[in-house]
């Protein structure tokens, strides 16, 4: 699932934390869009751009496309030299710069830019990062703008939480398990449910992902979850189940106004053609069929 | 005035009297001045709007909200001149529905629309509205489901069966022509029918100036912008009866998508305290003042799962006039409980107006579960089997 995670666009979150960090998998992602021939654009802001394309070959390198906000995050350097106007800017003009053909654009931190930009402007701008303004109606799926925002989620309380979930189509959290690393992949498309994904993997030196099952679960200290459960109907002082032979009998029970079928089907949809009304008599079980008048016997 | 002499009296047969209440009034009182024209018989001297009706209550003229179920709950119908809020479910997927049925019920009556929206162009969600089901073949549809109901019911009822054929919803109201139509999820509506309906379209990231400047009122600049929009539409079309018009009174329905989400810029779904935390409340007021002082009502869907303060909620439902709340069980813990089995989710309402009235309109049932089905979106009592 996590190949077929780059054939969504839109803004995708990798939501990592202090144990489990997610830029690995931002990287591992980056060199996957690069080598399927797509421009990756690279705002990095917490790490330098020598640490950024490390471990990354020539060829990878070669097609990232970065831009800096780490080393002069203030522009107060030489104005006019490198990205001047602020983060925002700079974002704007990635906005701009992506002409045609598919594209990725990783933001190395969604956390720094929060922290730098009011949390509206923020939204407003990556959501017009990932929707398609230079072609207007649908776009076929692999030409579509990808938006990789890495957000440390230890950072930031449930409102900017909430508010970039709201906006994303895929949030990636990491979390794991004795050393194992494995992402929950919430998938949201437009108009359908959102489906739920839990995958394991692994990232290898080179940042390519490797995929892996789920890892055998026997030395967990668990808490055990279960509580043996209760039957509630031990102990009463009476009876709720029935047996088999009281079961048969309340079964075979006639029922007051348990009428023949007939019966039932004609008081059911009344009216069909009935000039007359018709009488059901069905014999009660205590009825007395004899047809012998009983005011015979008085001698009157 | 030959029946006015014999009128009155009531040994007359059922003929002749049928006779003659169709070619004169039937008692000799004459109604002075112009005689309404036409079949309506109800409102004589009232105008009547194509798609909307009077409240049997109070005489409110009533619009309906696309959903002949959703209408029954709330009276019969929205009132123009309010504001219907919807509070948009978590992952946002049947707000858009009801949002849809609204404006299609609007295309279909040929009411004028006007679509605002942050995050989708107001052009593609017209395209997505729902095909209107001509009447035959949707009440074929529910025969075939009360059919196969039957079916089941049949050995299941023992005792009571006498109510097999009752029909598992409350009872479908009645549809006089022209108010409350059913739509088909499954199908979009068709072209020509956008395109001969007059509709405005507001999409903030278009009309906003690329500059942030710092705003000065408390107002934020999107809701400026929607509101100058909107008063504009209102006043230029005439909906206030501003201009006379020449032409037929209509309604203008309103719909306004995610209002509150940091899409508009907005921060109450940012920060607990944030800084324009007036600025939505503001909205809602200048909204309903628009509003009350034309032909028009207008639906907002708002993600109030999103806004950290409580106050904020309690003070944007309290400034709108009626207020569902949508609750999916996707990714709830009632997803799997079998008390919710059969149903996607919960319907409240939250609040009904009140509107020249000392009693409020609704009904007495509060245990509301809505199911998504391929073609419909049904809103049925949910059956407690507790009670």
């Amino acid at each position: 699932m996590l190949e077929s995670l780059l054939a969504v666009g839109g803004l995708m979150l990798l939501r990592d934390s202090v144990e489990w960090e997610g830029r690995s998998l931002l990287k591992a992602l980056v060199k996957k869009s690069a080598l399927r021939g797509e421009q990756v654009h690279v705002l990095g802001c917490e790490v330098s751009e020598e640490e950024f394309r490390e471990g990354f070959d020539s060829n990878i390198n070669s097609r990232l496309v970065y831009h800096d906000l780490f080393r002069d995050p203030l522009s107060w350097s030489k104005p006019g030299k490198a990205l001047p106007g602020g983060p925002l800017e700079a974002l704007r003009a990635l906005d701009k710069r992506t002409v045609s053909g598919p594209a990725t654009i990783a933001l190395d931190s969604l956390s720094w830019l929060l922290h730098h930009l009011p949390c509206p402007t923020l939204c407003q701008t990556l959501h017009a990062l990932s929707r398609q303004d230079s072609c207007p109606g649908d776009t076929p799926p692999g030409e579509q703008v990808r938006v990789l925002g890495l957000l440390h989620e230890e950072l930031h309380g449930p409102g900017p939480l909430g508010a970039l979930s709201s906006l994303a189509q895929t949030e990636v959290t990491l979390s794991g398990m004795m050393g194992q690393a494995s992402a929950q992949i919430l998938c949201r498309r437009p108009r359908q449910r959102p489906t739920h994904q839990t995958q394991w993997f692994s990232i290898l030196p080179d940042f390519s992902l490797e995929l892996q099952a789920e890892p055998p679960l026997e030395s967990q200290p668990r808490s055990d979850p279960h509580t043996p459960s209760v039957d509630p109907t031990t102990h009463l002082t009476f009876n709720l189940h029935l047996s088999k032979k009281e079961r048969e009998a309340k079964d075979s029970l006639t029922l007051p106004f348990q009428f023949s079928s007939e019966k039932q089907q004609a008081l059911l949809r009344p009216g069909l053609g009935q000039a007359t009304s018709h009488i059901f008599y069905e014999p009660d079980a205590y009825d007395d069929l004899d047809q012998e008048d009983p005011d015979d016997d008085l001698d009157v | 005035m030959a029946v006015a002499g014999t009128s009155g009296t009531g040994t007359r047969s059922t003929g002749s009297m049928v006779a003659a209440a169709s070619t004169n009034n039937v008692t000799s009182f004459q109604r002075r001045g112009p005689r309404a024209s036409g079949a309506d018989s109800g409102c004589s001297r009232l105008v009547s709007i194509a798609g909307t009706r009077r409240s049997v209550r109070n005489g409110q003229l009533l619009v309906s909200t696309g959903l002949p179920a959703l209408d029954q709950f709330l009276g019969g119908g929205l009132a123009v001149g309010t504001v219907l809020l919807i509070e948009e479910d978590k992952y946002n997927i049947y707000s858009p529905l009801l949002f849809n049925y609204f404006l299609a019920e609007g295309i279909v009556s040929g009411h004028a629309l006007l679509v605002a929206s942050a995050k989708e162009d107001p052009a593609d969600i017209l395209q997505k509205l729902p095909a209107p089901l001509i009447d035959h073949s949707y009440k074929k549809e529910c025969d075939e489901d009360i059919c196969g109901h039957k079916m089941e019911s049949d050995i299941k009822m023992k005792i009571a069966w006498r109510y097999q054929l009752f029909p598992k919803m409350e009872g479908r109201p009645v549809l006089s022509s022209g108010f409350g139509h059913d739509y088909d999820i499954s199908k979009r509506i068709p072209q020509e029918l956008i395109e001969t309906s007059k509709w405005h379209g507001f999409f903030l990231p278009e009309k906003i100036s690329s500059t942030f400047n710092v705003e000065s009122c408390s107002l934020t600049s999107g809701y400026m912008k929607l509101l100058q929009f909107i008063q504009n539409i209102i006043y230029e079309e005439g909906f206030d009866g501003s201009n006379p018009q020449k032409k037929q009174k209509n309604i203008l329905r309103i719909g306004i998508q995610n209002l509150g989400s940091p899409l508009w810029g907005d921060d109450i779904c940012c920060a607990e305290n944030c800084d324009a935390s007036h600025s939505l409340t503001k909205f809602l007021y200048i909204l309903r003042a628009l509003l009350r002082t034309s032909l028009s009502a207008c639906i907002i869907t708002v993600p109030t799962h999103l806004i950290q303060n409580k106050a904020v909620i309690a003070r944007v439902t309290n400034l709108s006039d009626t207020v569902v709340g949508l609750e999916s069980f996707i990714g709830s813990e009632k997803e799997t409980n079998p008390l919710y089995k059969d149903y996607h989710g919960l319907i409240h309402i939250r609040q009904i107006p009140r509107l020249n009235n000392l009693i409020y309109d609704i009904s007495d049932v509060k245990d509301l579960a809505f199911k998504l089905k391929k073609k419909l979106f049904t809103i049925e009592v949910r059956e407690n089997f507790y009670v």
